[in-house]
């Protein structure tokens, strides 16, 4: 009897909390709620954090000392300097901050702090010390040329010449150029390893934003900092949401349930595509996706090999049928948008060119390969029309599904056949970023272990392009800088470099029509001040 | 005094197995975790790291270590009750399992509640109706609920009851207008949302966990319907039943107070191992709902190759069966007159 009556009541809860429930919940007017994949926000931390979902959170908490135009990325605007000017001879950058800043903790953000954050990035030489040890900065030369003389001068001496503009860019879009409260984060240092514990999972910044919660894999909540210099956010509050499944965000963006979805898959993009109560905005970034050869394999270290693969691939139809909302036709290894990028050469698929050197290879019969590559679209779904393509001119290619840490990880241990990845730098809208990443490979040895060069990883070796990358970004003059890169360009491809660019990446995030200016920006580093919601 | 003493053997032969069992899983775990080519060091540092990050960072996680000295330290560790720390949260791998765990228990304990109870009225029924109609149409539902992909029946869930019908509550456990709103005090939902007085919490998390409890409850249903079918088969056709009929007994009494009382302890074991199956981890119905809980935890840690948080998450799933078996042994003891 009493289980009959509890299991009434029960009932009868549930049947009220159903019927109670808004069928349809539009989120609040001051609030931002994101949808995205969060499993590879892994950490907060401006000197360990990696990718692109934690750039996006990280400029939101944080101040950079400059920023980058999204409109025009080689616009350089002032943000906590406001000012800056690089020496005479192109040595050093002595940036001057601007006074009256306050971090959450209500300290004063000095020139000490942002040369003491940058000192931070380099000891503990983690993930993002990378661009900065490009420069020949290093942990024993870090306090001694990245210097505060006073409390509102920045004062960075290059270790070695190279292109002053790159480094700008890299205090713009890095996120070790974030500037930390040096006291918050030393309060929490254990074992000196200056706060990265704590920096983890919290944030010392003196952005719009403060870090409020985060449930690695489920939420993060960030408040408004009313504090802040440039006056408080027009949003309330930011929530990201972890939705793994792109149906899932597909159905929560179309109930009105999250504003802006990140991360969607192309076929629920292209169904939202003509929903008027959503905007798709795409974001061109720097990297590309490409086709990559190991020259460590005899066959791929044939020219004509190369060229014949290079023949082989399906451009138009991979551009047109896989990449739409993930990447545009790009064949350069530097980003489009340069001034020193070339026009597309125009690859074309040639089934009969590709046979006729493979034959002159030694391959009539073609051969059999593998293909590395990430299981995740449209990665695997271009490895899928690669192996179609090979196999039209004999070359029987497996395709070897992975997790990126799989498949770069094989490709950073030299272990490969043929890659179909993405990156290639382009963070800092450079040429020297792409070439850097993807072309340049100063010591081929294995026991050089140059595993952060694409380079070294295909084991392509070419001295006179690493020469003149190297000349390049030291060139004072402009002109002659881009002749230069239109050189290696040039040079890449009558060499037929090891790495072969398919498209330039893009990012497509679908927002609703409640949601104003809201601007992506290439470098990831999409600032959340200025967005509001009718 | 002789049963006691065989009792406390019994006892202590029956922990020493589990304690045995605890620790050949953590062994098997950690030697497979370490030869699965998954690097944990590179999931931190990013593939686009230098070497001399790499190595870095390869130190202070302790991996440049030998395995035996490296699992030798975690089990010292472990021996303190420290699960460690998980390499790519960077929160006490006990606290993530505090945190993710309740989800799940929440999620398939209302699951279990459904399976079973829809499960097992069919498997009976069916039984009952051998060959026949009714018989046919218990077997192919339960065909249809075993066979299917749980993910496909949570996308069109999802469609129907989310996106068309606005019924269920879509993603999440709950609308995230109260997010961070509820104060934590079992870590379910249902719970801490009443517990706060908080009706309007609670009709939300009522509305987020129904569509996948359900969804997660059909697919036990199928199993355990399908058991109980079975089960009850073997009990109609004994000699007792036989009896009971000659008796006069009426149908309902012969399958109810007979045969159904005869498969109770076999029903027991199948409902406790689908219940540790769903705490494992209903990993793409967490998937589909990105619902927070321990599937998809195992999962990723796997994923990242995260061995703390997989050790961790394996001697829980161990726990759980052990636990299990166990609760379902002493129930054998109470439904069973044959172990008096």
């Amino acid at each position: 009897m009493h289980f009959a009556n509890l299991f009434k009541w029960l009932s009868l809860a549930l049947a009220l909390a159903i019927s109670a429930a808004p069928a349809q919940a539009a989120t609040p007017r001051d609030q931002l709620v994101i949808g995205m994949n969060m499993n590879n926000l892994l950490s907060l931390d401006p000197a360990g954090a990696t990718g692109n979902d934690v750039l996006g959170v990280v400029a939101n908490l944080y101040d950079y000392l400059v920023e980058l135009d999204p409109h025009d990325l080689t616009i350089v605007k002032p943000a906590l300097a406001e000012k800056w000017e690089i020496a005479p001879d192109r040595n050093s950058i002595t940036l001057t901050l601007r006074d009256g800043v306050r971090f959450k903790s209500g300290r004063l953000l000095t020139a000490h702090d942002a040369a003491w954050s940058l000192h931070r990035v380099l000891k503990l030489n983690l993930a993002m010390a990378s661009p900065w040890k490009s420069y020949g900065f290093s942990k024993t030369n870090a306090e001694q040329l990245i210097t505060a003389p006073d409390a509102r001068t920045l004062r960075i001496a290059l270790p070695e010449p190279t292109d002053p503009k790159m480094v700008l860019y890299t205090l713009g879009t890095s996120v070790s150029s974030a500037i930390l409260d040096r006291d918050t984060v030393l309060a929490h240092q254990k074992n000196g390893d200056l706060g990265a514990a704590w920096l983890l999972t919290h944030a010392a910044g003196s952005g719009p934003f403060v870090l409020t919660e985060w449930r690695a894999k489920d939420a993060m909540l960030l408040d408004r900092y009313d504090g802040y210099w440039r006056g408080p956010a027009k949003l309330r509050r930011v929530v990201m949401r972890h939705v793994p499944e792109s149906l899932s965000l597909r159905f929560m963006i179309d109930r009105g349930d999250v504003d802006l979805a990140a991360g969607m898959a192309a076929p629920d993009i292209e169904a939202l595509k003509h929903d008027g109560r959503v905007v798709v905005q795409p974001v061109k970034r720097g990297n590309t996706y490409y086709v990559a050869l190991s020259l460590k394999d005899a066959r791929y270290a044939d020219k004509r090999v190369r060229l014949a693969l290079r023949k082989l691939i399906d451009y138009d139809g991979i551009n047109q049928a896989i990449m739409p909302h993930y990447g545009v036709a790009h064949q350069r290894p530097v980003m489009s948008g340069l001034a020193a990028t070339l026009p597309d050469p125009g690859y074309k698929l040639d089934v009969a060119g590709a046979r006729k050197l493979l034959a002159e290879a030694g391959y009539p019969n073609g051969f059999r390969t593998t293909i590395r590559v990430l299981s995740d679209p449209p990665m695997i779904n271009i490895a899928t029309a690669l192996q179609a393509t090979l196999a039209q001119a004999g070359i029987d290619a497996s395709i070897l599904p992975g997790t990126g840490n799989q498949v770069y990880g094989s490709m950073r241990d030299r272990k490969f056949e043929i890659v179909v990845g993405r990156g290639g730098g382009g963070v800092e809208p450079h040429p020297h970023a792409n070439l850097r990443a993807m072309v340049y490979n100063p010591d081929n040895r294995d026991e050089a272990r140059l595993t952060n060069f694409q380079g070294w990883r295909t084991s392509f070796h070419h001295d006179a392009i690493n020469r003149l990358i190297e000349q390049a970004v030291r060139e004072r003059d402009d002109a002659t800088q881009l002749a230069m890169y239109r050189e290696v360009q040039q040079l890449y491809d009558s060499e037929v470099g090891a790495i072969q660019p398919i498209a330039q990446m893009v990012d497509t995030v679908v927002l609703s029509r409640r949601v104003h200016g809201y601007v992506g920006h290439p470098s990831a580093t999409t600032l959340l001040r200025d967005v509001y919601k009718e | 005094m002789s049963g006691l003493k065989k009792g406390a053997a019994a006892w202590r032969t029956r922990l020493l197995s589990t304690g045995a069992t605890l620790l050949g899983l953590l062994v098997l775990t950690f030697f497979i975790g370490r030869v699965m080519p998954i690097d944990p060091v590179l999931a931190i540092v990013g593939p686009d790291a230098d070497v001399s990050t790499y190595q870095q960072v390869q130190a202070q996680l302790g991996l440049d270590r030998p395995l035996l000295v490296q699992f030798g330290h975690y089990i010292g560790e472990l021996a303190q009750g420290n699960l460690g720390t998980s390499l790519l949260t960077g929160n006490a791998v006990s606290d993530d399992i505090a945190r993710v765990f309740p989800a799940t228990v929440e999620l398939a304990t209302l699951a279990i509640v459904v399976g079973t109870a829809l499960g097992v009225p069919l498997g009976v029924f069916a039984a009952s109706r051998r060959g026949r109609l009714g018989d046919h149409a218990v077997r192919v539902i339960s065909l249809a609920g075993h066979s299917t992909p749980v993910f496909w029946f949570a996308m069109m869930g999802l469609l129907v009851f989310y996106a068309w019908l606005g019924w269920a509550g879509g993603s999440g456990r709950i609308a995230l207008a109260f997010d961070g709103a509820i104060p934590r005090v079992t870590g379910l939902l249902l719970v801490d949302t009443l517990w706060s007085g908080n009706w309007d919490a609670f009709a939300s998390s009522v509305q987020h966990i129904v569509l996948p409890a359900c969804i997660l409850g059909l697919h036990s249903m199928a199993y355990i319907s399908r058991m109980t079918r079975s089960f009850m088969l073997a009990q109609l056709s004994q000699e007792y039943i036989l009896a009971a009929r000659v008796k006069g007994l009426s149908e309902a009494a012969v399958i109810w107070r007979h045969a159904f009382r005869n498969i109770l302890v076999q029903l027991l074991t199948i409902v406790a191992l689908a219940y540790g199956g769903l705490l494992e981890g209903a990993v793409l119905i967490e998937t589909v709902f990105a619902w927070p809980g321990f599937g998809q935890y195992l999962t990723n840690s796997l994923l990242l190759g995260d061995m703390n948080s997989v050790m961790g998450c394996v001697l829980l799933v161990g726990i759980i069966f052990v636990t299990l078996n166990l609760i379902s042994d002493a129930l054998y003891q109470v439904f069973d007159p044959r172990m008096h």
